[in-house]
Parts: structure tokens; C-alpha cells; sequence
């Protein structure tokens, strides 16, 4: 998995790289930016997870940073940044000077969903950065245990009977989607929060809890395995990793919610050096190896302009305020 | 034989040239550390912790667990000739090492040593082999209810078992208890002792924690005692004991695998409890009981073997059911967190070369310990003329250097020289720092699982009786809750005062 063995060695070396820059455009900021951004980058180019390495986020981090390097011209180490599900990376890089050499990995439910559990102080607002591609498309899945019996929605809406689920956590995907449908199918249910995917899978495998919703990726081979049986896809349309299950929305449900990912840069970056960077990655799309890496993971490719990533994400977050106001749901559980 | 293929799978991941060396690497830490007194396994871990995070999980694993069982070995080698404990699971071993070696037979101390812990270890790891795919078989059926009970237990047995002062502990323990709930709540979002920090929104992550009060901590309170002179050690000549030494030795190396091996499975057991319980054992049973503390070789192989085999077993539960024993398993519970494997029931199964190639190094360590403890003695009683003043500043920066590089944070830092300052203080004022670290790994656990059992119970706690495995526990931490006060009732019935244990003076530093 770990495809930089020597990654704490890169990385000393290279936040001091980026430290010099640092220090040298401190003086460039104020004499003008647009006589630099030709000479872009001018060293490497930090891309900040705010989440743990190993995690999906922090895989597609890699994956993008090991094709853009070459691309780009310039290393693009990947720095973890773990806290509150990535806020605090984020905000931090909205301090950052807007020269394009600080990048962050945002998650759409960090701006979508997470603002529904938590204060608006602690929340990230997406006008603070720019955001210059938008990348995948990562899906959950509703997944029963066999106890259960569950081999359709449809049982789980005729069974009359209160159920339990698993969620990867408060204010996630995978607890919006649930919570949601469930409502919109008059189904009973007793929510239980585990600290993410795999816990959450275990227990369904386990018989904890009767059904969760998680991220495809992790799910696909415990369902290939027979351990868990597949119900829907949240996405709008069915999954091509998963043919035979069907959409929510095919079920006459209307929750579309999936995990998209995206890159974002400080606000006010100029605009030749987003294009610089909008390029290099669009150059990395295109890679064999790339394309693989997606295909590995059971991510769909959702390669979007910067503009059309906010539209959609601003979008997708009136969408789920309406949704959970509409349903009175309270995303932070029985307060 | 089908489940012997991912043991012999393991065997080919251990023979990896880089897995080969780390283990190297680790068994000679571990020597190193366990002849200087003051630093101990627990906070070399500690302190070495982040600089795991460049290489496989694995690897880190093997590395850091020769620096755990080769400090047992290490802390022998300064008992017996110098008369000076390295470790405090050697402290034993002076009593009877030392009056050996004065008598012209450090060498068969130290080979007796060294072979009883070859024995012990090896047997511990056996008994590893075998258990731990028993335990694992239940993976699927360890729910929230299972992990809450045997989260709760664990902290009874940490509190209540560890040497020193019970009441010290217990308050550690509650300290340890109090630090896990910081952060956001995990079942409702809401904020807890967070003080509108987002850097606390996560909660205070459990590697700053014990970096602080292992690592700076220790080196802290170290700089405060003064340490002696070496003295010119005893000389070693005929290493290879004498069959009349190893026949007098071998029922108490024999015993000492036995009793180490569940010492070290019990949670706030371990290597120290381990060694002094072997020395007690092999007292009461000697014929002639007299001979102890005059240089008698069971009282050097018994507890010798013993420390080694609790060492070693101690993975057990850490490994199988992501329950750390005691501190330094805490710790390598926070390095395979950092690695991104939680351990657990599904770890043999998930991560079948993880798990046998950390079993397995161990066979291999074993080996390269007994090849290189003795002929290297020499050079590793040098390290002990190195100063405190030069090496407490170097292993202080290496520290605060590695808190920051693992999440690149500055407040890491900052939590490490508080929790330092805390671990410090601590020691002076006779506090045990491993009832709060495990106290705070465990207290997370019980919180989630209990609530989580809760919801899936419907609010309803007879949910747990009606599990089996859930009651079984619960029922054992009614019997190890009550059972001392039966004891003790029954002692003063019968009008004979409990002897006071003497063993409760030596401090547990493991």
C-alpha cells in the first residue's frame, strides 16, 4: 500500500523547500503577483490531507500527487493533517498565501454535511478557498447482515419492525443517507455511530446491527464474499462496480448522497497558476495508472471544472438542509 | 495441517532482508536500553514511535517489539554484574545474580539468564501459535457489548493489579479516564472539554499522551537522580553453564515459562510481576530455601525465564482482541494505529502476515539475542559511562522532533512537554503513569462500546447478561472486584493478619 518508503525523509526535505519559498514569496506577494506566476512553481507544491494516511482521502491524495509530479514539474509531496474530518487541515490552508504551492484534498461532505452536525464556527465555508478540479466520485452502499434475512429494500420496508444501523460516524454520508431514508420510507430505525467504515462493516458482519451504509471501497469484498448482502446505491444513478443493485432514486427514494472528492487551493490564487495546475492534473486523468488506481478503489471518475464543483457541492448542501429540515432530523443524534 | 500455512507464510515474511534488520535493530535497542537504567522499554517505544511511521507496519512492529523483549534481556546482564537493575523486571535477578557473579559465576548467571529466557520466550510464543487463532475463531462474535465488559475489566485488573500503591492508581486511572472524554462527542457531535478548539475536536490523540509521560517524563525525573559510578564489572569467563547448574535450573526455568506465560496475558501483569512471582515461587519451593540470595541458579533462571515469557504473551491480547496488558502494549497499540491497522479479533485473519511476522521475529529474535548477549556484554556495560547530561538533551529533542512529524503539528508538541511536565511529577509524587495511559486507551473503548450497546439493546442493560460472552466477563469482574474483600474478611476471621507483600516496594516501570 505505502508507495513512499522513504516518504518521512521527501517530506523533512521538502517542507523545508517549501519553507524557503515560503519565505521568498513573502516579499513577491507584495510587489505583485502576476510578473511571478510565470515561473510557477517555484518549488514544491504541498498537498495537505486532512485526514490519516491510509485512509481513502489520503490514497487519492497519492495516487494524484505521484501522476501530477511529473506533469507538473515539481514534487508535490503529501502532508497528513489529521482533525475534525479535515476542517482543521482546511482552514488552516485558508490562511495560507494564495500562490498556489498550498494545496488541500477536500471532502464534499466536509462542506456539504458536516455543517448540519456541527456549529458554524467549526464549520468550513467553501467561499474561502478556490477550488481548482473536482476528481471522484466515491459511493455508499446499503449493506444488510444475513441474519437479517434482508435481501431487498423492499424487506426492510416490509418487515414493520424497528431496526438497527450502522453509520460511519455523526454528521457523515453514511448516517444523512440512512437517516433520510429511512424517513422518506416510514421505516423505524435505532442509529448507531461507529468511528468509520470498518467497524461499522465488522458489526454487520457480526450481527451487531442489522444494517449500515459505507463507503463501496470498503464494503466490495465482504459483498463479493457472500458476508453482506448489497441493498442500494445512494448515488443517482446505479454503480458500474455494482450493476445488479439498484439506485435509491430507483426505488422511488430521494437521497443522493455520495462522497466526492476535490482540490482546492487558498482564496485568490491567480488565475494562470490554477491553470497551470487544472492542466497538470488533467494531464494525470488521462494516465493509465491513474485510471487503474480509480478503477481499484471503485471510484468513479468525476473530473470537473473548479466553478462546476462549487455549483454542484452548493447544490448537494441546500439540497440536504432541505432534506433534513423537511424530514425534522437531527443529524447530532438524541440531544 | 491448513492453519499452520499462514505461521509458515509468516516465517517467509520475517526472512525479508529489511524485516531481518529491523529486527536486528530492535533486539540491539532493547539490549541498550536495558542495561541503561532509568530509560525503559515503554519510553524507548515512546520516544521512537514516529520515526515507525516511514515503513511498513510489519517492520515497525518487529523493531519495536526486539526493543520490548530485548530489554528483558538487556536489564540481566547490568543485575548481575554490576549489581545494578536495568529494568525493573531484573531486579530480582540482583539477589541472587550478583552473589553469583562475586562468587566467580557471572558467566554461568549470565548463560543460565540468557538460555531461561531463550526457554521462556520460545514457550510463550508457542503458546501464542496456538491461542491465538482459538481466540480470533470468536472475531465476528466480540460486538460492543463484549468489547464494553472486557474494556471494563481491564481497567479493574490495571488499577487494582499494578505493584505500588492501589489508591495512586486507581487515581491515575481516573485521570486516564477523565482525558478520553475530550473531544467531540462521538454519538451526538457535541463538543466536550474541547474549549472551542478545533485542535481538540478529535480528542487528545493517545501518542502526544504517552510520548509525554513515558518518554520526556522519564527522561525528566532521570536527571533528577543521581546516577553511580560504574563500577569495573565482575569479569565473565565460562558463559556455558555446567550440567549440574542447568539440572538444578531447569525445573525453574520449566516453571518460570508456565507462570510468566499467564502473567503476562493478565491485563496489568506483565514482565515485572512476572519475575518477581517466578523468585517468590521458586523460594517457597526450594528444599532449602536458605541458599536464596546467596547465589542459588534458580533464583537467576526462574525469574529470568518468567519476564521473558510475559513479555512475549503479553501480545496476546493486544494482538487478538486490540486490548493492551500493560504500557509498553499501549504503546504498540498506538503504533499500529498510526500505521492504520487497528488490532482486533480480525487482525489474524485480515492481516495474517502482519500478525505471524510479528509472531514469528520473535523466534528469531530469541536466536539473535542468545548469539549476541553474551560475547557483547563487554561493550554494552560501556554505554553506562555515557553521561546523563549529554544524553538526556539528545533523547529530549529526539522526542519533541518525532511529536511533531507525525501529524505535523506544533500542538503535538505542545501536548507532549505537558504531559512530560505531568509524567514527571507524577513519578516524583510515587503516581504510576501506566494505569492513566491505559486507563485513557481503554475508557474510549468503554465509552463507544457501552453506548453503542446500549442503542443496539434498546437502553435496555440486562443486554448484556444475555450474551455469553459479555456475561462470562462481566461475571469475572464481579469475582476479581469482590474476591479481595472475601479474602480479607476471611483472614481477619480466622484472626491472622495478611502478610504484607514486600514485592509492593519495587517500582513497575515496565
Amino acid at each position: 500500500m505505502k508507495h513512499f518508503p522513504t516518504r518521512r525523509a521527501v517530506l523533512g526535505t521538502a517542507s523545508a523547500f517549501t519553507l524557503l519559498a515560503l519565505t521568498a514569496c513573502g516579499g513577491n506577494v507584495a510587489g505583485g503577483t502576476a510578473a511571478n506566476t510565470s515561473k510557477y512553481p517555484t518549488g514544491p507544491v504541498t498537498l495537505t490531507v486532512g485526514q490519516a494516511a491510509g485512509g481513502s482521502t489520503d490514497l487519492i491524495a497519492r495516487a494524484l500527487a505521484e501522476g501530477a509530479t511529473k506533469t507538473l514539474g515539481a514534487p508535490i509531496p503529501v502532508v497528513n493533517k489529521p482533525g475534525a474530518n479535515g476542517a482543521l487541515a482546511t482552514k488552516e490552508l485558508a490562511g495560507k498565501p494564495a500562490d498556489g504551492q498550498e494545496l488541500v484534498l477536500l471532502t464534499a461532505s466536509l462542506i456539504t454535511i458536516t455543517p448540519l452536525a456541527v456549529s458554524a464556527e467549526e464549520a468550513v465555508n467553501i467561499d474561502d478557498l478556490d477550488v481548482i478540479a473536482g476528481l471522484s466520485q466515491d459511493d455508499y452502499v446499503l449493506v444488510a447482515s444475513t441474519d437479517s434475512g434482508f435481501k431487498s429494500f423492499k424487506d426492510v420496508t416490509d418487515a414493520g419492525r424497528n431496526v438497527t444501523f450502522g453509520t460511519t460516524g455523526v454528521g457523515t454520508g453514511s448516517q444523512l443517507a440512512q437517516t433520510v431514508l429511512f424517513k422518506q420510507a416510514n421505516v423505524q430505525g435505532t442509529d448507531v455511530p461507529f468511528d468509520s467504515g470498518k467497524p461499522a462493516l465488522t458489526a454487520v458482519m457480526g450481527n451487531q446491527v442489522e444494517l449500515a451504509t459505507i463507503q463501496l471501497g470498503e464494503a466490495m469484498p465482504q459483498i463479493e464474499a457472500g458476508k453482506v448482502a448489497p441493498l442500494l446505491v445512494f448515488s443517482e444513478e446505479r454503480n458500474s462496480f455494482l450493476p445488479d443493485v439498484p439506485s435509491a432514486k430507483e426505488a422511488g427514494y430521494d437521497v443522493p448522497v455520495a462522497q466526492y472528492r476535490a482540490v482546492a487551493a487558498p482564496k485568490g490564487t491567480p488565475q494562470d497558476v490554477k491553470d497551470k495546475l487544472l492542466a497538470a492534473f488533467k494531464e494525470t486523468f488521462k494516465t493509465d495508472a491513474y485510471k487503474e488506481f480509480n478503477e481499484k478503489n471503485m471510484l468513479t471518475p468525476k473530473e470537473l471544472s473548479g466553478e462546476e464543483v462549487v455549483t454542484e457541492w452548493k447544490g448537494y448542501a441546500a439540497k440536504y438542509k432541505e432534506l433534513v429540515e423537511k424530514y425534522n432530523i437531527s443529524l447530532s443524534g438524541n440531544k | 495441517m491448513d492453519f499452520l500455512n499462514p505461521v509458515i507464510n509468516g516465517f517467509s515474511v520475517v526472512l525479508e532482508p529489511t524485516n531481518l534488520l529491523y529486527c536486528l535493530v530492535g533486539v540491539v535497542i532493547g539490549m541498550l536500553i536495558g542495561v541503561l537504567p532509568g530509560l525503559g522499554p515503554a519510553a524507548t517505544i515512546a520516544i521512537l514511535l514516529p520515526l515507525t511511521y516511514g515503513v511498513e507496519p510489519v517492520t515497525a512492529i518487529i523493531m519495536l517489539a526486539g526493543i520490548f523483549y530485548g530489554a528483558q534481556y538487556g536489564g540481566t546482564i547490568t543485575s548481575v554484574l554490576l549489581r545494578l537493575p536495568g529494568e525493573a523486571s531484573s531486579v530480582v535477578t540482583v539477589f541472587d545474580g550478583y552473589q553469583m557473579a562475586r562468587q566467580g559465576r557471572a558467566g554461568t548467571a549470565l548463560g543460565l539468564a540468557a538460555i531461561g529466557s531463550f526457554v521462556g520466550g520460545t514457550a510463550a510464543i508457542i503458546g501464542l501459535t496456538f491461542l491465538a487463532p482459538l481466540v480470533a475463531s470468536f472475531a465476528l462474535d466480540f460486538g460492543p457489548p463484549e468489547y464494553s465488559a472486557l474494556a471494563l475489566l481491564g481497567i479493574l485488573l490495571v488499577a487494582t493489579i499494578s505493584s505500588g500503591a492501589k489508591a495512586k492508581a486507581l487515581i491515575a486511572a481516573a485521570i486516564g479516564l477523565l482525558l478520553a472524554t475530550v473531544g467531540r462527542d462521538m454519538f451526538t457531535g457535541e463538543s466536550r472539554f474541547t474549549f472551542g478548539s478545533l485542535q481538540l475536536a478529535d480528542g487528545i490523540d493517545f501518542v502526544p499522551i504517552a510520548m509525554g509521560i513515558f518518554g520526556l517524563g522519564e527522561i525528566l525525573y532521570n536527571l533528577e537522580e543521581r546516577h553511580r559510578a560504574a563500577k569495573a564489572p565482575s569479569k565473565v569467563s565460562n558463559v556455558w553453564p555446567s550440567k549440574g547448574d542447568l539440572k538444578q535450573a531447569s525445573g525453574a526455568v520449566g516453571r518460570g515459562s508456565v507462570l510468566g506465560f499467564f502473567l503476562g496475558i493478565l491485563p496489568g501483569g506483565g514482565a515485572t510481576i512476572a519475575s518477581m512471582a517466578s523468585y517468590a515461587m521458586e523460594k517457597k519451593r526450594a528444599k532449602q530455601p536458605e541458599r536464596f540470595g546467596k547465589g542459588a541458579p534458580e533464583g537467576v533462571a526462574g525469574p529470568e525465564t518468567a519476564n521473558n515469557a510475559a513479555a512475549t504473551s503479553s501480545f496476546i491480547p493486544l494482538l487478538t482482541l486490540g486490548i493492551p496488558a500493560n504500557a509498553t502494549m499501549a504503546l504498540m497499540f498506538g503504533a499500529l494505529l498510526i500505521q492504520g491497522v487497528t488490532p482486533g479479533p480480525q487482525l489474524v485473519e485480515q492481516n495474517p502476515e502482519l500478525f505471524w511476522g510479528v509472531v514469528n521475529s520473535m523466534y528469531i529474535g530469541n536466536i539473535l539475542l542468545l548469539i549476541m548477549s553474551l560475547p557483547l556484554v563487554g561493550i554494552f556495560v560501556r554505554i553506562l559511562r555515557v553521561r546523563a547530561a549529554i544524553l538526556a538533551p539528545i533523547t529530549a529533542l529526539i522526542t519533541l522532533l518525532g511529536a511533531y512529524t507525525i501529524n505535523n503539528s506544533m500542538f503535538d508538541v505542545t501536548l507532549v512537554v505537558v504531559f512530560g511536565v505531568v509524567g514527571y511529577l507524577m513519578k516524583k509524587f510515587g503516581f504510576e503513569p501506566g494505569p492513566l495511559v491505559l486507563a485513557f486507551v481503554l475508557g474510549e473503548l468503554l465509552e463507544n462500546s457501552l453506548r453503542r450497546s446500549l442503542l443496539v439493546f434498546g437502553g435496555d442493560p440486562t443486554g448484556f447478561l444475555t450474551r455469553p460472552i459479555s456475561a462470562t466477563l462481566l461475571l469475572v469482574f464481579v469475582l476479581v472486584a469482590v474476591l479481595p474483600g472475601i479474602r480479607s474478611l476471611i483472614a481477619k476471621r480466622k484472626g491472622t493478619a495478611a502478610p504484607a507483600g514486600a514485592t509492593n516496594k519495587i517500582e513497575e516501570k515496565v
